[in-house]
């Protein structure tokens, strides 16, 4: 028999024999603060719960649902439910269904069952994902949509948790998360392991130790196994009951009061000391992973009963039965008549409409732009007084660093929400200097020094951004970016296509990047490749040259980011961070004075900067590509060859008309890209030349696929002036 | 499979027994609830009030007698009661009840969460009761055209328009109910004054004041709340036999609800914030998925907000008054007890 089957007929049959199990050793729900109705309310849910998971299984072997991955055994999370506020943020795994169901019944008017079979059906009205996804989540009951979990949700839940007290401390207000609110973030035992999950711990461990507020709730929902792989008996407790800066709390999601006894506690825990909490509920997973998954292929048989003994219904049909509050008979007729219910609205949900364009799946990846409050300019006196010193020096022409510095600074000024944060970016001014006096200026509340993990970087980063900021982090040097990738590729990129819009957590994530430094640093501080952001749907890709780009670029970024709510990566070339000079030393061509916010011509998303107008040759380049092609224009020059220099700044996305137009009537066009050659920018731009131009001379250089070296070896592999240089005469030739 | 099939009941407001519907109780229900009809003529005469057989039985239709809360009430909630009684249960399983403004006092009789005989004391006690308040009332406008779709923007503007004209010194004015196709605003006289004058045009008649209607479902019904919490006590109330949804879509479901909630609702928010009508049907039809929805009582008037309610999501594909009348006409979803073609469909009885 289906392994489902047998769980149900397992509860009718108790229900009908009056075999339940003893509650002599579970809490009384008086002595936990459950009343009757509420007792019987979680109950109902976790029932609802229980007949939907089974639905989802007859759904998808109709070829109708697409989604098996229940919450059997899991309807302990009904009761954290009721233990918590609508406001406080949940960031749950997937198996929240009866959370889900029951955090709806603190909110009138919402339809928790209907909008979870649009879900099941993937009909387009489903109202948090439009159909794109089974994800768990819902804008009006604050729970942001979550998937199949890696524990990638941990860090940005610590960062969401975070944000709340930098909130209070600025004394912000109207955001989406109250300051009283707490964060919920809940996970399997499994994933308990995953070195993103042991991050996020450590995070909010290391803030809360150190008294940072962190009203946070971990809560570990211990089924004991992870799809086949079991934990060892106790590993959780072992792990979690003495970690530094976390609260310690365990309860028996298998018994509906142990549950909300122990999330009560931890949520006023939480609420009440501002500190981390790990929740530790033991539940228990009734048949199998998903739908597919056979687990008396890998459990012994005894150990699969032992589980279904532990059904969280039999405990909750005890609880109802030993008050009075329902009978058995009540009980085996309220569980089908919602199984009844479920059916006819599973009928009518399937009738709903589908996605069925391409072009309505791709609607949401990118947020929609949204009404901001209109930027409070700064004065002249306050930007004189925030500037200090400084404000004698911009008269000067500045390299890129210390433009972008003041860029930020100016930004800061202007738009309260901005905060930064990465390892080292306070008093010592970040890596190179860039977030310089930021923290001298803006303090330590929007200027965040991190500990050195790049997750939780941008997980604060991400989570920030769900609380109404627009976090600014920086990355050291690009290598590093790459043990976090996903925080970006498969939680900031997606959020907006999950939610249909709804969520969003625009930010300007800063990285310094690339090669040419003089022989430094070798391969983890020259990386030379930007294929991780490229092909990520939604993100945009930013990378100027020069400092008089850089600052505009960056404004657009930040408008980007407040009022169309995009997530962006913004790479600065190292390199080119301190130069001043272009052709001979002393010629200061690579410096320039600061832009004010408002003067110079600003740069668009998609501009790209066209240097000379030559049209024998169009270099199409971008970062150090572009300061070499410029070398390599004025000796080409000299030798009688006209060539324009093309600064693409933005990688992703291209905008093709502009760049094509910018090319012009140029005859040749040679691509210059300073990436590695295997999955580099010069492998679209030849496709779109030879799509858009076929009647044009093509060629490129890019850098050899290889690691960075040390010292003079450091350039070997990369695009020089004079390779661009014998590129461009032999496109010539 | 049984041929049984599953409805939801809708208990209509005030403004639905008139000229149409006088002796109408008697002629449905005189006979078969007989004892029901004694009860509640019990009550009123005690009360000194004149009994419901004496104003069903009433030679004409007077509107000064029967439009008054006092009388109206009884008569509507009465209508209703019985005709839910008279549903053929063999034919009908119901899965849900809601209702519409006072009809949320029958919907708690219907539920099972007070006893008919309560929920006649309920739904007389409130007719009185709801006379309790300041000069004002309620203005009914209509905001979808003639194929019952919504005029782009009207809503929206006009609910801009009550806060600006709430904020104003001396001036109340809020959303009442919204019935999917109309909102009904309710004020005191100087909000609906300015309703009046400053209304964009609407589509159909003119914005319509409700004779004999206070400005129920707003802040200005604090004194009815009062009354009511003083005279009508939880002891009244029970748990419900069949799930309830009020007037702001949510669900009091069987088992769980605490009759001191249930009560406090009724007697709190329910008269004293806007009655979301529109919200509960829909609600109550993706929840519960019901294949019909039966509107018992007196009248048909509340159809047309229940089917825009409908039209309102698109429910089983319905998108304008159009496909609403074709599906009524191939495989009717709405029964209307009030028309007898429908009526004798829900009761079995001709």
């Amino acid at each position: 028999m289906d392994a489902a089957q047998a769980v149900h007929e397992k509860f009718l049959g108790a229900l009908a024999s009056g075999r339940l199990p003893s509650r002599a050793d579970a809490p009384d729900p008086a002595a936990a603060g459950l009343s009757r109705g509420r007792a019987t309310d979680i109950f109902l849910s976790q029932l609802t719960s229980r007949q939907m998971d089974r639905l989802s299984r007859h759904l998808q072997a109709r070829g109708e649902g697409f989604y098996t991955i229940g919450s059997s055994g899991h309807e302990g999370n009904a009761a954290v439910a009721a233990a918590l506020r609508v406001t406080d943020m949940a960031f749950l795994h997937y198996r929240s269904n009866a959370f889900q169901l029951h955090r709806s019944r603190q909110l009138p008017g919402g339809t928790p069952t209907w909008d979870m079979l649009l879900s099941f059906a993937a009909s387009s009205e489903d109202p948090i994902s439009g159909g794109r996804h089974k994800v768990i989540g819902s804008k009006s009951l604050a729970i942001p949509p979550q998937t199949s979990t890696i524990a990638s949700h941990l860090p940005k839940a610590v960062g969401a948790a975070f944000s709340i007290g930098i909130a209070r401390r600025l004394g912000m207000t109207g955001l989406p998360l109250p300051d009283d609110a707490v964060v919920l973030t809940s996970f399997g035992d499994a994933s308990a392991n995953h070195s993103t999950a042991q991050g996020a711990f450590n995070t909010a461990g290391w803030a809360a130790f150190q008294g940072s507020p962190m009203p946070l709730i971990f809560l570990c929902e211990d089924n004991g196994i992870g799809i086949s792989t079991r934990t060892p008996t106790g590993w959780i407790e072992a792990q979690f009951r003495h970690r530094a800066g976390l609260h310690y709390i365990k309860c028996d999601g298998t018994d509906l009061v142990s549950a909300y006894a122990g999330a009560a506690e931890a949520a006023d825990y939480a609420r009440r000391t501002r500190k981390p909490v790990f929740l530790h509920m033991g539940t228990v997973r009734l048949y199998g992973h998903a739908g597919s998954d056979v687990q008396g292929a890998y459990l012994p048989k005894a150990l699969i009963e032992a589980d279904e003994a532990r059904d969280p219904l039999l405990a909750g049909a005890a609880l109802m039965t030993e008050h009075g509050w329902m009978s058995a008979g009540e009980i085996a007729e309220a569980y089908q008549e919602i199984g009844a219910t479920l059916a006819r609205q599973a009928e009518a949900a399937i009738q709903r409409p589908k996605i069925i364009t391409p072009a309505h799946v791709m609607q949401s990846l990118i947020p929609p732009k949204r009404e901001v409050a209109r930027v409070n300019t700064p004065s002249d006196e306050d930007r004189k007084a925030m500037f200090g010193s400084d404000a004698g020096q911009m008269d000067k022409p500045m390299h890129m660093a210390r433009l972008l510095s003041w860029a930020l600074a100016d930004l800061m000024l202007a738009h309260k929400e901005i905060a930064v944060m990465g390892e080292d970016v306070g008093p010592k001014g970040g890596v190179y200097n860039v977030t310089a006096k930021l923290h001298q200026r803006f303090g330590s509340a929007r200027v965040v020094n991190t500990l050195l993990d790049e997750q939780a970087i941008l997980g604060l980063a991400i989570g920030m951004a769900h609380n109404g900021f627009i976090p600014m982090p920086e990355i050291q040097f690009l290598a590093y970016v790459h043990n976090a990738e996903d925080q970006i590729r498969g939680e900031a990129a997606t959020l907006s296509f999950f939610s249909d819009g709804q969520y969003s957590n625009p930010m300007v994530i800063r990285i310094a990047g690339l090669g040419y430094q003089k022989g430094f640093g070798g391969h983890f501080h020259n990386d030379n490749s930007l294929a991780v952001f490229r092909d990520i749907p939604g993100v945009i890709l930013a990378v100027p040259s020069n400092g008089r780009d850089a600052t505009q670029m960056l404004r657009e970024c930040v408008r980007l980011a407040r009022e169309e709510q995009r997530v962006i990566v913004f790479v600065e070339p190292i390199a080119l961070y301190m130069t001043r000079d272009l052709h001979k030393e002393g010629d200061g061509l690579w410096t320039s004075v600061y832009e004010a916010p408002g003067e110079g011509a600003p740069i668009r998303l998609g501009d790209v900067g066209v240097h000379g107008d030559g049209t024998d040759l169009a270099i199409v380049t971008y970062g150090n590509g572009y300061y070499l092609s410029r070398q390599a224009e004025k000796l080409l020059a000299d030798d009688g060859i006209k060539a324009r220099v093309i600064d693409l700044r933005w990688l992703g996305p291209v905008d093709e008309a502009k760049l094509v137009a910018a090319v012009g009537d140029a005859k040749r066009i040679l691509i210059v890209d300073e990436c590695r050659i295997t999955g580099s920018q010069s492998e679209a731009l030849m496709a779109t030349f030879v799509e858009r131009t076929p009647d044009k001379k093509l060629a490129r250089i890019a850098a050899d696929d290889s690691f960075i070296p040390l010292g003079k070896a450091a350039t070997l592999t990369l695009p020089s002036r004079d390779s661009i240089i014998a590129a461009a005469k032999e496109l010539l030739a | 499979m049984s041929a049984r099939k599953t409805a939801i009941v809708v208990a209509p407001g005030r403004g639905t027994y008139g000229k149409g519907e006088l002796g109408s109780i008697a002629r449905f229900h005189g006979a078969r609830f007989a004892d029901l009809v004694a009860d509640f003529d019990a009550q009123r005469r005690d009360r000194g009030q004149p009994t419901v057989t004496e104003l069903d039985g009433a030679d004409r239709f007077s509107v000064a007698t029967h439009m008054r809360g006092d009388v109206a009430a009884p008569l509507i909630y009465t209508a209703t009661a019985l005709d839910y009684l008279s549903i053929d249960r063999e034919k009908y399983d119901i899965v849900a009840a809601l209702g519409n403004s006072m009809g949320w006092y029958s919907a708690l009789a219907l539920g099972g969460a007070v006893s008919v005989e309560d929920g006649f004391r309920i739904s007389n006690a409130m007719g009185l009761n709801s006379q309790t308040h300041g000069p004002g009332g309620q203005i009914l406008l209509q905001v979808v055209d003639e194929d019952w779709r919504p005029v782009p923007g009207l809503r929206e503007k006009l609910l801009d328009l009550a806060a600006a004209i709430d904020a104003r010194p001396d001036h109340a004015l809020a959303l009442s109910i919204d019935l999917a196709g109309m909102l009904v605003l309710a004020g005191n006289e100087e909000g609906l004054a300015a309703l009046l004058a400053e209304a964009p045009p609407t589509p159909g008649r003119d914005p319509l004041r409700l004779a004999g209607h206070g400005p129920f479902h707003t802040a200005l019904m604090f004194g009815s709340s009062d009354k009511a919490r003083a005279e009508l006590p939880v002891a009244l109330f029970g748990r419900p036999d069949i799930p309830m949804v009020d007037g702001r879509g949510h669900i009091w479901r069987r088992f769980s609800s605490d009759p001191a909630e249930i009560w406090d609702y009724t007697f709190g928010h329910q008269i004293l914030a806007p009655y979301d009508f529109a919200l509960s049907v829909q609600v109550a039809v993706k929840e519960y998925a019901p294949d019909a929805i039966i509107l018992p009582g007196p009248g048909d008037t509340l159809g047309g907000a229940i089917a825009q309610s409908l039209i309102g999501i698109g429910w089983q594909g319905m998108t304008s008054k159009a496909d609403f009348m074709a599906r009524q006409a191939s495989d009717p979803i709405l029964f209307s007890m009030g028309r007898a073609d429908q009526r004798a469909l829900v009761t079995g009885q001709r």
